[in-house]
């Protein structure tokens, strides 16, 4: 069994939430503040967590804060347009995703998806990963687009790995930089836009309608083709 | 004579020294000829004439004096006595003395007529100079420098400042007289009503005193009409600021009515859409029911563009439209736009022009989404269905340059950058008119800027431009 908990101070957002992630199988719990929220997330060890930062109480990432002094739960944060700044603050504290209000159920579900399928990891995940057309064989460190191969370099291999291993995350630059370049990186985002184009450019992916990677200005990227079955 | 009258300033030691000289100098004058007492009587006339005319009235009557002793004493035997032997010349000397006292009196009298003519014609020309001023509207601070200048000459003054210090004017004017020594300074209130408005200050040129009687009276006149042109200038201010409040007022009623109408238009169409879906009398086609659905999404979208305008707009209002810097790499805002107004564009074709060299450009992403989407929204809405919009973007000079062009009509070009308008699209007329007056406050807020063009097909394209150096914001009036 599956517990979310939803935090929200508005009682019809978080009434919708449960009627639709309930609908889906899961267990709901909610909170209104972010104090309840602290200790729910202590009481109930849920599985996964949504916070909307505009709480009468606590500030948004506050609540983030403490909850990562006792439990890596992944926070989805809900936030509104126009509180860009609010967001990356989130995100950066430690939370690992967000959905703009006002949301879709179909976003809202994908997100929670690729987040519990991060922390309840496969013991061993498999070893060749498929996306339609294309296919990422991680042991041999192959690529291939509709049968033919990719032919990526150490750094590209590296970035498209690191995004077909967190598939349907957020992955901001800084994340993504020191996970491709090393410690030490995590500023410099133009390098990042080179190597994702060159990479969108061998996987015929189109930034104006893309189907692999989806930019989010100012924050990073997410890898956004759902895997497909293996043809067994 | 002039250097002379030069030196003797006051009106009193001149009248004196006329008054004793002329008859003096008559007496030489008239001793030299030898002619006899007819020659000396016209010569004392000429005196009393001449005294008078320097001197004034009493000059003129003292010297009428002066010059009867004169011709008793010198002229009339027993000379060098004031005795008169013979009782005709006692006539002839008195009335003499009468003449040259009506002489004396009445051609002071026209002199004085004809001084008083040449400074009513001052007068006048001084306050018409400052009436035409008053009505010319030129900026109050020329108009106190002018002033200022205009009273150097008529009162000879070294110096004359302006000073105004009302509650919501505080001005200052000044002129000189190059090289003028300076002497007494005269300050003069500006009044109207009992308000005093400021401070007129004429100093004089050294040696004169403060003007008196007829000089003080005009220099309170034209301190006056400097008054009025001052309470003028108060007044338009005022003036000016009720108009913009009733301007500001007509605009908010336009908003709140343009607003509302947009509001509510989604509403309509959602609420009309979850009523039918939840009519258990009704039964939908499965196609049906995914319309509705479609339309209730997109109109929900609308509904947070619009509410997204509106907090927008707001701001600019309220001076708070501060854009997030950060480097920001245009395609990547083109692409996410695409993407989440994909259901809002799906009835036209969008085709993409992005350079592959883009420079970044310090923008708040978030913002230039918010341009983005509403050029798009607003291209979308004038585009026919089926038909194309050319997003494009390029590097230009120190900049990047983005087109969004559609395929409506490019008419009224400068105004739909106002708040509330609309180009009238007759059936398609919808959206408050908000969306593109935000792209330009954003765009200005950048330091960018953006316009219209027509396109060469035929249809409009709103272009803008983002600095890729950072640049400072474009002033603009909080619009709307």
């Amino acid at each position: 069994m599956t517990t979310i908990l939803v935090v929200d101070d508005e009682p019809q957002i978080r009434r919708a939430l449960r009627t639709s992630l309930e609908a889906h199988g899961y267990t709901v719990q909610t909170a209104g503040t972010g104090e309840e929220a602290v200790v729910a997330a202590a009481e109930a060890s849920p599985d996964l967590m949504f916070l909307d930062l505009g709480l009468p109480d606590l500030d948004g990432t506050e609540v983030i804060k403490r909850v990562r002094s006792f439990s890596e739960v992944p926070v989805i944060v809900l936030s509104v347009r126009d509180r860009q700044a609010d967001k990356v603050a989130a995100l950066d504290a430690g939370a690992d995703d967000y959905v703009a209000k006002p949301f879709g159920m179909e976003e809202v579900l994908a997100r929670m998806r690729a987040q519990l399928r991060r922390a309840q990891p496969e013991e061993t995940g498999p070893a060749v990963l498929r996306f339609g057309d294309l296919q990422v064989d991680l042991a041999r460190r192959l690529v291939t687009l509709a049968g033919t191969p990719v032919h990526l370099t150490k750094t590209e291999y590296a970035l498209l790995e690191a995004f077909v291993t967190n598939a349907g995350k957020l992955l901001t630059h800084q994340w993504l930089l020191r996970k491709v370049w090393g410690r030490g990186y995590g500023e410099e985002s133009q390098y990042l836009r080179v190597y994702v184009r060159a990479l969108r450019r061998k996987l015929g992916d189109r930034a104006a309608a893309p189907e692999l990677i989806l930019t989010e200005p100012g924050v990073g990227y997410r890898w956004i083709a759902e895997r497909s079955e293996p043809p067994n | 004579m002039k250097r002379v009258l030069r030196i003797v300033r006051s009106p009193w030691l001149r009248g004196a020294v006329t008054a004793a000289g002329a008859p003096a100098a008559a007496t030489l004058l008239a001793s030299s000829f030898h002619g006899g007492d007819a020659s000396a009587v016209s010569i004392y006339i000429l005196a009393v004439v001449a005294a008078t005319a320097v001197g004034g009235l009493w000059a003129g009557l003292a010297a009428a004096v002066f010059s009867f002793l004169g011709l008793n004493f010198f002229f009339t035997p027993p000379e060098h006595t004031f005795r008169v032997s013979k009782p005709e010349d006692l006539i002839a000397l008195i009335v003499f003395l009468v003449v040259a006292v009506i002489v004396g009196s009445l051609l002071s009298r026209a002199l004085e007529g004809r001084n008083r003519a040449a400074r009513r014609e001052r007068e006048a020309r001084l306050l018409n100079y400052f009436a035409s001023k008053l009505l010319s509207g030129e900026p109050l601070q020329r108009m106190l420098d002018d002033f200022a200048n205009a009273l150097l000459e008529p009162f000879s003054l070294a110096r004359c400042e302006i000073h105004v210090r009302a509650d919501d004017v505080t001005l200052d004017g000044s002129a000189e007289r190059a090289g003028a020594a300076e002497g007494v300074s005269v300050p003069v209130p500006l009044l109207v009503g009992k308000a005093e408005l400021g401070t007129l200050v004429a100093v004089r040129r050294a040696g004169l005193e403060a003007p008196q009687d007829d000089d003080r009276a005009l220099l309170d006149a034209c301190a006056k009409q400097v008054a009025l042109a001052v309470e003028r200038t108060r007044l338009d201010k005022q003036v000016e600021g009720a108009r913009l409040e009733a301007e500001t007022n007509q605009l908010r009623a336009a908003m709140f009515s343009s607003v509302t109408h947009d509001l509510r238009t989604p509403l309509v169409s959602i609420k009309a859409g979850v009523t039918t879906l939840l009519d258990e009398g009704v039964t939908l086609h499965a196609d049906q029911r995914r319309e509705l659905l479609r339309t209730i999404l997109e109109e929900t979208d609308r509904l947070n563009r619009l509410v997204g305008n509106i907090l927008d707009l707001a701001r600019v209002r309220a001076g708070a439209l501060v854009p997030a810097k950060q480097p920001t790499a245009i395609d990547e805002v083109i692409e996410s736009v695409l993407h989440r107004m994909k259901p809002a564009l799906s009835r036209v074709r969008v085709r993409t022009a992005v350079r592959p060299d883009l420079p970044e450009v310090p923008v708040d992403p978030v913002q230039i989404d918010q341009v983005l989407s509403n050029l798009l929204e607003n291209a979308a809405r004038f585009t026919p269905p089926g038909g194309e919009i050319l997003l494009s973007a390029a590097p230009w000079q120190r900049s990047v340059r983005v087109r969004v062009a559609d395929q409506g009509p490019a008419d009224e070009r400068d105004r739909v950058f106002e708040p509330f308008f609309r180009r009238d699209a007759g059936e398609a007329r919808t959206g408050s008119g908000l969306g593109l007056a935000i792209a330009r406050a954003v765009v200005l807020a950048h330091g960018g800027r953006i316009w219209i063009e027509g396109s060469p097909s035929g249809g409009t394209a709103v272009v803008f431009e983002l600095p890729v150096a950072d640049a400072q914001p474009v002033r603009q009036e909080p619009s709307g």
